[in-house]
C-alpha cells in the first residue's frame, strides 16, 4: 500500500484529494505520510477553526498557502447570554491583515462571535478581489459604514448574511452602495438591522439580481412593500418578511397573497414581525411546500398557529413561540410528519407565572407523532421524569436535546423528585445523542448516567445542576467525544479538574461561571498543561491579590497551539508558566 | 439625613458557599446576581440627574477603567470620530443591556440579547414598574404578600451586585442592617468600620438619600440601591 502510494504522481493524488471536502477527511490524509502531507497542504481550499485562539492567522498561512475559505468562531457559547463581559477578546482584524497579504484570492468569510470592526469590513472590501460570501453570526463592532464599503467594492458578492449580529445602525443608506452593475447576489439576510433601507433602491437590486435565492428583510420593511419584492423574485427559494401587520384592506391582501402564489420555489419563511392573523391566509397556498418556518417573532396565538402549521404537511424544522401551546404541538404531530427540528421559546420568561398552556406534554406528543424528529430546543415551565423518559423511548434518533425550564432547579412537578432519572433515559435511549443541554432540579446521579451513556456526546450545557466534584468527574471521565462543556451555578472545584486534567487537551474548550474552581487551582493546570490557556477572568481585580484557595469568577479554559494570547483586557489573566512570576 | 452604617468585616469568605446550593431551603431567587460592574456603570451615565452630578466626589476613580481598556484593544486607530463612534455604539448597549436585564440572575433563562429586546419593545416598558406599584399597594392591605418586589443593590467599591426583596423589609433600618449581612462576605479587602451612605434611584431616574421619605412612598418608587463610601 505504502509503495502505491508514492508511486502515484503529485498531480494524480491532487485530483483525487480534490474530491475530499470533509476537514476531518483531510486531517486523516494528511497524516498518511509526509509527501501526502504537503500535497493536501498545498491544496486545501477551506479551513474552518473552531476557537480562533487555538492558533495563530500566520501558522494557519504557513501550513496552507492557497485557502479560498475561512470559517472562524470567537467568544464561548455563554456569551450569547451575557455571561462573558465586554472586551473579553475575539478581534478577526489580526485575521483578516494576515490573509489580506496571504490570500489575495480569498472567497468566503465566515464568522460566528467575533468582534468586527469598520476597519475589518473595509479591508476585506478593498483587499480580495473576487470576494464572494460574508457571514456574520451573532457579531459585533461594526457599522453600516463598513457594510457600505462591502456593498460599494465587492463585485462579485453573492452572500450577504449579517444574522442575529449586533450592528451600530447608523442609517439604511448602506444598500445604495450597490452599483447599479451590480447582478450577483444570490442570498441576502439584513433581518437584525433596526433602520429603513431605501425600499426603491431594495426593489431595484432585487429587481437585476436574477439568481437571488435568499432574502431576508427587516423589521422596518412594510407589509404593503413586500408584494412588490416577491413580484420582483419570484425564483426566491427563502423570505423573511419584514414587519407582517398592517391594517387589514383587501387590495393589499389579494396582491400579497397573488405575490405568494407566484413564489412555486419558496421552501423557507421567516420574519413576520408583530404578525396579525388577518394576513395569514396569504401564505396558505404555499404552505404544503414549506420545509422550513421561523415564527419565533410572531405573536399569533393557538388557534392561528394550529390552523397554519396543519397545512405544512412537508414541514422539517418549525421555530415557534410558546403560544402554540399543547393544542397547536399536537396538531404538529398529527399533520407534519416530516418535521425534524422543532424549537420552541418562551413568549414571557421572566413572568413568574404561565402565560400559556404550554407543558410537557406538547413535546411528549411532537415525539410521539414524528418519527424523525431529532433536534430539539424546548423553553418550559414544567417537566416530569416520566415524560422525559417517554420522550427517549419515542425518539432514540435524537441527535440535539436542549431543555430549559424556567424556574432554576425544578423539580419533577408530580414527584417532586430530581430530573437525574428522566435525563438518565435520555442519554440510555438516544446513542448518537451529541449535544445536550439540561435542566430542573439535578443531582450527580445525572452525570453519573451522562459518563456512563452519552458516549457520543460532543457538547454539553449544565446550570444549576449537581452536589460534589463527583458529578463534574463523571463527565470529564465517561464522556470520550466531549469538545465543549459550560457549566454555569454549579458546586464544581478543583479536584475533578485536576484530575481529569488531561482530558481538557482533547476537547475545544471548558467553561465554568459560578463555580467553586480556587485561584490555587487555576495556576497549577496553567503552568502544569502548556497546550492549554487557562483563562480566568475576574472583574473584583487580579486572583493573585486575593488567598489561593479562593474561587475565580468565570474560567476559560481552552487548547491551543499558539500559546497564551495578547489581546486580552484587564480583567482576563492567562494562568501559564509565567504567571506565578506576574501574579505575585 | 443621611443613614451611617458602620460595617464591621469579618475575614475571608467563600462567596459562592457549596453548602448554600446544597441546602433544601434555598431559594432559587436568591442567586447573586454577577452583573459585571461596567455594565451598571454605563447605565448610570445616560441617566438623568446622573450619578455624577449627585455624588460625584464620592465615586471610585477607578470606576472609569472599563471604557479606557476598550480603547486599549488592537483595533484602534488613530481616528478620534470612530473611536467616539464606537464608544457611544457600546454605551448605548451597555445602557439596553441593563434595562433589559430585569430577570433575577444573569444570563437566565438562557435568552439571546437581541430576543430579548424584540419580547420587550412588543410588551412595554411600563410592565415591570406597574407591577411594582401593584406590589406595593397589595403591602398596604395583606402585609407580607407573595409578591417579590426585587431590586438591585450595589455596594461602592465592590464588583458583585446583589438582589434584594423589599417586601421582606419594614422600614429603612431592617433594611440597612440586612444590606450590612449581604455585604459583609464581600468586603474581603476593605479597612475596617468604613462608614456608607445609603442611595437609591427613583422612577424618575433620579438619585437621592434614602430615609427622607417615608418608608411606604420609598418602596413605590425606588428602582435601584447603592451603598456609597464616606470620606476618604
Amino acid at each position: 500500500m505504502l509503495r502505491m502510494a508514492s508511486s502515484f504522481p503529485e498531480e494524480v493524488l491532487e485530483h483525487v484529494f480534490s474530491f475530499i471536502y470533509d476537514d476531518k477527511d483531510r486531517n486523516a490524509i494528511s497524516m498518511v505520510c509526509k509527501s501526502w502531507y504537503e500535497i493536501e497542504r498545498w491544496c486545501r481550499r477551506r479551513i474552518f477553526v473552531g476557537n480562533c485562539y487555538a492558533v495563530s492567522p500566520p501558522m494557519v498561512i504557513r501550513r496552507f498557502p492557497e485557502v479560498r475559505s475561512v470559517e472562524l468562531k470567537g467568544k464561548p457559547h455563554f456569551a450569547d447570554f451575557n455571561l462573558v463581559p465586554e472586551g473579553w477578546g475575539g478581534y478577526v482584524y489580526p485575521w483578516i491583515a494576515a490573509m489580506a497579504t496571504a490570500y489575495p484570492w480569498l472567497e468566503e468569510i465566515r464568522l460566528k462571535r467575533m468582534v468586527v470592526t469598520d476597519e475589518a469590513l473595509e479591508l476585506i472590501a478593498k483587499s480580495f478581489k473576487n470576494f464572494k460570501v460574508l457571514v456574520l453570526s451573532s457579531c459585533e463592532g461594526f457599522s453600516t459604514d463598513g457594510l457600505a464599503a462591502i456593498a460599494a467594492n465587492c463585485r462579485n458578492l453573492k452572500e450577504l448574511d449579517l444574522r442575529e449580529s449586533e450592528v451600530d445602525d447608523l442609517s439604511g443608506h448602506w444598500l445604495s452602495h450597490f452599483p447599479d452593475s451590480y447582478t450577483s447576489l444570490v442570498s441576502l439576510n439584513i433581518s437584525c438591522l433596526g433602520s429603513e433601507v431605501s425600499f426603491s433602491a431594495l426593489e431595484r437590486l432585487v429587481g437585476r439580481c436574477p439568481n437571488l435565492r435568499t432574502l431576508r428583510l427587516n423589521r422596518a420593511v412594510p407589509l404593503d412593500r413586500l408584494a412588490n419584492i416577491l413580484c420582483r423574485a419570484p425564483q426566491l427559494v427563502e423570505l423573511g418578511t419584514g414587519t407582517y401587520s398592517a391594517e387589514l384592506q383587501p387590495d393589499v391582501f389579494s396582491s400579497l397573497a397573488g405575490a405568494f402564489s407566484g413564489c412555486k420555489e419558496l421552501r423557507s419563511l421567516s420574519g413576520f414581525w408583530d404578525a396579525v392573523p388577518g394576513y395569514l391566509p396569504a401564505i396558505y397556498p404555499i404552505c404544503p411546500s414549506l420545509t422550513s418556518l421561523n415564527l419565533s417573532y410572531a405573536t399569533i396565538r393557538s388557534t392561528d398557529l394550529t390552523k397554519l402549521v396543519s397545512q405544512c404537511q412537508s414541514l422539517q424544522r418549525l421555530w415557534v413561540l410558546d403560544y402554540i401551546e399543547d393544542i397547536g404541538l399536537e396538531a404538529l404531530a398529527a399533520f407534519c410528519k416530516d418535521l425534524r427540528e422543532l424549537r420552541v421559546f418562551p413568549s414571557e420568561p421572566f413572568a413568574q407565572e404561565p402565560n400559556v398552556s404550554l407543558t410537557e406534554q406538547g413535546l411528549v406528543s411532537v415525539s410521539e407523532g414524528c418519527p424523525k424528529l431529532h433536534s430539539v430546543l424546548y423553553f418550559c415551565r414544567q417537566m416530569t421524569n416520566d415524560a422525559l423518559a417517554t420522550i427517549a423511548r419515542n425518539r432514540p434518533n435524537m441527535t440535539r436535546f436542549r431543555l430549559c425550564i424556567i424556574e432554576p432547579r425544578a423539580p419533577d412537578y408530580i414527584t417532586l423528585q430530581p430530573l437525574d432519572d428522566g435525563f438518565g433515559a435520555i442519554v440510555e435511549h438516544c446513542k448518537d445523542l451529541q449535544r445536550l443541554s439540561m435542566a430542573g432540579l439535578l443531582t450527580d446521579r445525572v452525570f453519573e448516567h451522562i459518563g456512563n451513556h452519552a458516549k457520543k456526546l460532543e457538547m454539553l450545557s449544565v446550570a444549576f445542576a449537581g452536589d460534589s466534584d463527583l458529578g463534574l468527574h463523571h463527565v470529564l471521565s465517561g464522556c470520550e467525544n466531549l469538545r465543549k462543556l459550560e457549566i454555569r451555578d454549579c458546586p464544581f472545584g478543583d479536584k475533578a479538574l485536576l484530575v481529569n486534567a488531561a482530558k481538557l487537551e482533547t476537547m475545544r474548550s471548558l467553561w465554568m461561571s459560578s463555580c467553586s474552581v480556587s485561584f490555587g487551582a487555576c495556576k497549577l493546570l496553567g503552568q502544569k498543561i502548556p497546550r492549554l490557556n487557562v483563562e480566568v477572568m475576574d472583574e473584583r481585580g487580579p486572583p493573585g491579590s486575593r488567598p489561593e484557595s479562593c474561587p475565580v469568577e468565570k474560567l476559560y479554559i481552552y487548547r491551543t497551539v499558539a500559546g497564551p494570547r495578547f489581546d486580552m483586557p484587564g480583567f482576563v489573566w492567562t494562568m501559564d508558566e509565567d504567571s506565578a512570576l506576574r501574579l505575585s | 439625613m443621611e443613614l451611617q452604617l458602620g460595617l464591621s468585616l469579618s475575614t475571608t469568605h467563600n462567596p459562592i458557599d457549596g453548602s448554600d446550593i446544597n441546602n433544601k431551603e434555598f431559594d432559587p431567587k436568591e442567586i447573586l446576581s454577577l452583573k459585571p460592574w461596567s455594565h451598571d456603570y454605563g447605565c448610570l451615565l445616560d441617566k438623568k440627574r446622573s450619578f455624577e452630578d449627585a455624588f460625584g466626589k464620592l465615586k471610585d476613580a477607578s470606576q472609569t477603567l472599563p471604557l479606557l481598556l476598550w480603547s486599549g484593544h488592537p483595533n484602534d486607530e488613530d481616528d478620534d470620530k470612530r473611536e467616539k463612534k464606537r464608544l457611544s455604539c457600546r454605551l448605548s448597549k451597555i445602557h439596553e443591556e441593563v434595562l433589559e436585564e430585569d430577570d433575577l440572575v444573569v444570563g437566565w433563562p438562557p435568552i439571546k440579547s437581541w430576543r430579548k429586546k424584540m419580547l420587550r419593545q412588543r410588551q412595554g416598558g411600563d410592565r415591570i414598574v406597574k407591577n411594582r406599584v401593584a406590589a406595593a399597594a397589595d403591602g398596604k392591605e395583606n402585609n407580607g404578600g407573595s409578591n417579590s418586589m426585587y431590586v438591585k443593590v450595589k455596594m461602592e467599591g465592590v464588583a458583585i451586585a446583589r438582589k434584594v426583596d423589599l417586601r421582606l423589609f419594614h422600614s429603612y433600618q431592617t433594611l440597612t442592617s440586612s444590606l450590612i449581612c449581604m455585604f459583609d462576605k464581600s468586603l474581603q479587602l476593605e479597612k475596617d468600620n468604613a462608614n456608607y451612605t445609603l442611595a437609591y434611584q427613583d422612577k424618575d431616574g433620579d438619585w437621592l438619600l434614602a430615609g427622607d421619605v417615608p418608608w411606604q412612598t420609598f418602596i413605590v418608587s425606588v428602582q435601584r440601591l447603592e451603598l456609597l463610601k464616606n470620606g476618604g
